[in-house]
């Protein structure tokens, strides 16, 4: 599973397809605050990082993959 | 080059001609409904054919081409000369792109920049030219075209500030070194429908230094969120080269900006710029250790003003800024002067306009530095323009959309996007107070809601694209002069220049403007499309040309032979057989080169038969397999065209009377599949090709009794004729085995039609069959026919030829071993008995063949179907190339000779029909 939803907090695997896009949306929508954990994550469809944008998530655990990291950290640490 | 690739290049060459010849007859009748969906529909295809290889650069073009033309069609765009132009220019890009995949086989990826200027400059013509009535949606194209049209290539208005100090020193230190790209992404809303990535796209970037992924518009309240409309911008810092990182995007190059940015535009002082006048005295003292090349001091200073500022203030950073340029390029004194003079007013120095005093001190060599600093001052005359011609269309065309006097509800977009687009004119040419001024226009524009003041400033500014020619050729030819051209005292005078020159710059842009078809036409005279189309009249007309050039040559010996016997100059002999000998090599090589010329694959016929055989198989209801073999083999077109009918025919008869039925296969024990063979190879100077198949093959009985029955043979025949030579009956005219005439066959003329057709070629054809196991008939064609080597013999002191291709050998044959079987004579050749047949007899020539002094008879072995055959003759003489004429008129009946030729010495030979002869 690419994603996998706990309390507070959502983890996102591997690589994250356009398909979950909807799933995180409908999720976050319901847990304001909630905090995305990406470490295990390898790529993320921009589908995704736009919810994670417009959600405001934080993150609690950047990606291993340094460049990746590095995209992701100007979109979602200024949110 | 794959054969698919190959002909889409000269299929597209063709088309683009095309479309060039309608363009223009277009031109002359603008509205000729037929004429446009005729061009509508060339693009159409050329785009649709480029869609089948990875040539998105040509594919977007085309694509906009087509759409552009469809608007035409449908009547939503009237076609305009400049219409005309846009597309040709279009059309000109894809031919050197054809070139260039021509060569290299592929397309640079620079072309992609040019690829996304064309098409975006096209569908910005569809918007522009919108008629009204149809104008729904406008404003978006409109402003999508406008931002096309205007693209921030200029380095200084990218939005570098919004950089880390520590990134822009990093990325600064980097472009010292080495190219440095901007590089943003605007993927399209829709991408993720068309299954694109674009976030993977970008993280494939090559050497970022930096990278930037936000949104181009803030997100509402996630209710109402769609996550599957892309708003994301991606921006990256990147000191890949240019071609890498436009070979990275090149399926979407016209979401993508790429700018190259130089080192000084990363200078960018940040921070607060709380303080004031207190820094004037280090400004005044700083310039003075500038001029006076005390860099240390100048340092030191720095270094002191540093100490005592707090690090977070812009001051500090711009201090920072001074010292590492100082250390980097301590030799460029205006840079450096500019951004210590920035801190007077804590404005971030305008690297732009030291930009252009750079160019115009590279172009004016020395002198010009002080008046280009002083550029802001005489405007937009003091700099060099980036390309002339470019900027003259562009204001011209901002001028015409000014001129439009209707209202529509885009006004205001379209007005700002004119006035975007003399923003980046005039910054692009230096004038610093334009903006401002384009500004306080815009608004009153906007106000009024009339482009009126938009206009009016612009026509104010008329000297825009043509003021910079006279100011600058003097600058050239006297730089002393040059701050006078440019001075403000002067412009009047510089004014009436330019209405006495403006001829001149009418005449200049057409020269300089970067047409593509120009470097086509460049690129042609070197390289040029590799295949010709040419009419087989003017072959036709070369191959009888070289045909009679064969047989002069063969004047040459006779003409030796006479110098030496006649009048016994033997050296002259020798010459001319010498000459003869190179001529004969090089007439020899021509005449093989032409024949190359007119060589066409036998696959040219075998296409048709895969469908052929599947149709008549299913309405047959029998399974074959086809199987072809030796496709490419080649033979003149002549020959390869006269196979087509009677292959078709062969090919019925094997599945209608050869292969069997499913049940019937099983049955016999054979595969219910039948195999169909169709082969072709070349041996020696002949095409052999042999259709095969594993039906039931042909009974001799059969046929005996069906001609029987038909009248072709009589009783006599019947009870004697082989079973070999019973099988060749079915050639016969009037033969069918058919007992009721079907579509497919019954009607007795196939296999007539077959031989006659080849026979007509020179060709021959041997029928083979295995009851129950198979057929195979052999067709064999000579390769080209024009020339047919013939050997000549004597008989009764005349000359005929015999047809090289019945010749199997010579013998001299002691009259002694002539042996006499009955009436006819024989003789035995290694093992085997071989008739005989005096030639004379045969011509009803009275004399008896002649022997030669040894008492040996002179025999001709030939082929006759397949039976070896010897014709006495009197003497053999050599071997020659003629071009053989058929007999016409009163000798058409003569079928003992199958033609006459001409001979080099200027008689006549009769060629002999070998087969009727006999």
């Amino acid at each position: 599973m690419p994603m996998e939803f706990k309390k507070k907090q959502v983890f996102l695997r591997d690589i994250v397809s356009v398909d979950e896009a909807e799933a995180l949306l409908e999720w976050l929508q319901n847990k304001p605050g909630a905090r995305v954990d990406l470490s295990q994550c390898s790529h993320l469809h921009p589908a995704n990082l736009q919810v994670l944008i417009a959600a405001g998530c934080r993150v609690s655990a950047w990606p291993q993959d340094a460049s990746f990291s590095a995209w992701l950290q100007t979109a979602l640490i200024a949110a | 080059m794959n054969p698919l690739l190959e002909q889409f290049l000269s299929e597209s060459r063709d088309v683009l001609q095309g479309i060039g010849e309608e363009l223009m007859r277009l031109e002359k009748a603008p509205d000729d409904k037929a004429l446009l969906v005729s061009l509508f529909r060339m693009v159409h295809t050329l785009k649709g054919n480029s869609g089948l290889f990875d040539f998105p650069e040509m594919t977007r073009v085309l694509h906009a081409g087509e759409d552009l033309m469809d608007a035409v069609r449908n009547g939503r765009i009237a076609f305009t000369q400049e219409l005309a132009d846009q597309l040709l220019d279009a059309m000109d890009f894809v031919g050197l792109l054809c070139d260039e995949i021509e060569n290299t086989g592929r397309i640079p990826a620079l072309r992609a920049a040019d690829s996304a200027r064309l098409s975006a400059a096209l569908r910005a013509l569809i918007a522009l030219h919108a008629l009204p009535g149809a104008q729904e949606n406008c404003e978006a194209v409109f402003d999508a075209a406008a931002n096309a049209l205007s693209p921030t290539n200029y380095p200084a208005q990218l939005p570098l500030g919004e950089l880390p100090e520590a990134v822009l020193r990093e990325a600064y230190l980097c472009a010292q070194q080495g190219p440095l790209h901007w590089l943003a992404y605007q993927p399209i809303a829709e991408c993720f429908f068309q299954g694109d990535d674009p976030f993977y796209a970008a993280r494939q970037t090559p050497a970022t230094l930096w990278v930037h992924v936000g949104a181009r518009e803030a997100f509402g309240p996630l209710p109402t969120l769609d996550a599957y409309r892309c708003v994301l911008e991606f921006r990256a810092l990147s000191t890949a080269p240019l071609e890498e990182l436009l070979e990275l995007y090149r399926y979407v190059a016209d979401q993508v900006q790429i700018v190259a940015v130089p080192a000084h535009c990363l200078v960018l002082p940040q921070g607060d710029p709380n303080g004031g006048p207190v820094y004037d005295d280090f400004v005044q003292d700083a310039l003075q250790h500038l001029e006076a090349g005390r860099f240390n001091e100048l340092r030191q200073a720095a270094q002191t003003m540093l100490h005592l500022s707090s690090p977070a203030l812009w001051l500090s950073s711009a201090l920072r800024w001074l010292l590492l340029l100082l250390e980097q390029e301590p030799q460029n004194l205006p840079a450096l002067r500019l951004l210590i003079e920035s801190l007077r007013s804590l404005q971030a120095p305008d690297w732009s306009a030291l930009e252009s005093a750079q160019a115009l001190a590279n172009t004016a060599a020395a002198g010009p530095t002080e008046a280009a600093s002083d550029a802001g001052e005489s405007a937009l005359s003091g700099a060099v323009a980036p390309d002339q011609s470019a900027l003259k269309s562009l204001l011209a065309a901002q001028r015409q959309i000014l001129l439009f006097e209707d209202q529509p509800q885009w006004l205001s977009g379209r007005l700002k996007a004119v006035a975007a687009v003399l923003l980046h004119c005039c910054s692009a040419r230096g004038a610093l107070d334009a903006p401002a001024q384009i500004e306080a226009a815009l608004a009153l524009s906007l106000a009024q809601r009339s482009s009126a003041p938009l206009l009016a400033w612009l026509d104010a500014r008329d000297d825009l694209p043509v003021a910079a020619a006279p100011a600058l050729a003097p600058a050239l030819a006297v730089p002393s002069t040059a701050p006078a051209a440019v001075a403000p005292a002067t412009k009047s005078a510089a004014a009436a220049s330019v209405a006495s020159r403006n001829d001149a710059p009418e005449a200049a842009p057409a020269d300089e403007a970067p047409a593509f078809g120009r470097r086509a036409e460049d690129a042609a005279a070197s390289s040029g499309p590799k295949s010709l189309k040419v009419d087989q009249a003017k072959i036709d007309r070369l191959m009888n040309l070289i045909g009679e050039m064969v047989v002069s040559k063969n004047a040459l010996p006779y003409l030796a032979q006479r110098a030496e016997e006649q009048f016994g100059v033997r050296e002259l002999a020798r010459e001319i057989k010498a000459q003869y000998a190179v001529i004969n090599r090089i007439a020899e090589e021509m005449q093989d080169a032409i024949m190359q010329v007119r060589m066409l694959p036998v696959s040219f016929v075998f296409q048709r038969f895969p469908r052929l055989v599947r149709d008549i198989s299913r309405k047959l209801g029998k399974e074959v397999e086809l199987v072809l073999e030796g496709e490419d083999t080649e033979a003149d077109k002549n020959i390869i065209e006269s196979l087509a009918d009677p292959l078709i025919h062969i090919v019925r008869n094997s599945l209608d009377h050869g292969l069997e039925t499913p049940e019937v296969r099983r049955a016999a024990g054979k595969p219910a599949t039948g195999k169909l063979t169709i082969r072709a190879v070349q041996e020696g100077d002949r095409v052999l090709i042999d259709i095969i198949d594993d039906g039931r093959g042909i009974d001799p009985q059969i046929i005996k009794r069906k001609a029987y029955e038909k009248g072709l043979i009589d009783e006599a025949t019947l009870e004697r004729i082989s079973d070999r030579d019973a099988i060749h009956l079915v050639f016969a005219a009037g033969f069918s085995t058919a007992e009721v005439v079907s579509d497919l066959s019954g009607r007795g003329v196939g296999m007539d039609v077959v031989r006659t057709a080849v026979e007509k070629v020179n060709g021959s054809l041997a029928l083979e069959s295995v009851v129950g196991q198979g057929t195979r008939l052999r067709i064999s064609l000579p390769l080209s026919m024009a020339v047919t080597q013939v050997m000549i013999v004597e008989a009764d002191g005349q000359t005929f030829g015999v047809p090289m291709d019945h010749v199997v050998e010579t013998v001299r044959v002691p009259r002694a071993d002539i042996r006499a079987i009955k009436q006819s004579q024989t003789m035995v050749l290694r093992g085997s008995i071989v008739p005989l047949k005096a030639l004379n007899t045969l011509l009803t020539l009275a004399p008896a063949a002649r022997a030669n002094a040894d008492d040996e008879m002179a025999v001709l072995v030939v082929k006759i179907g397949g039976d070896a055959l010897g014709l006495i003759v009197d003497e053999f003489h050599e071997t020659a190339e003629i071009i053989q004429k058929p007999l016409t008129g009163v000798l058409t009946g003569l079928s003992a000779y199958s033609g006459s030729a001409l001979m080099g010495d200027g008689s006549v030979l009769m060629v002999l029909n070998v087969k009727e002869l006999v």
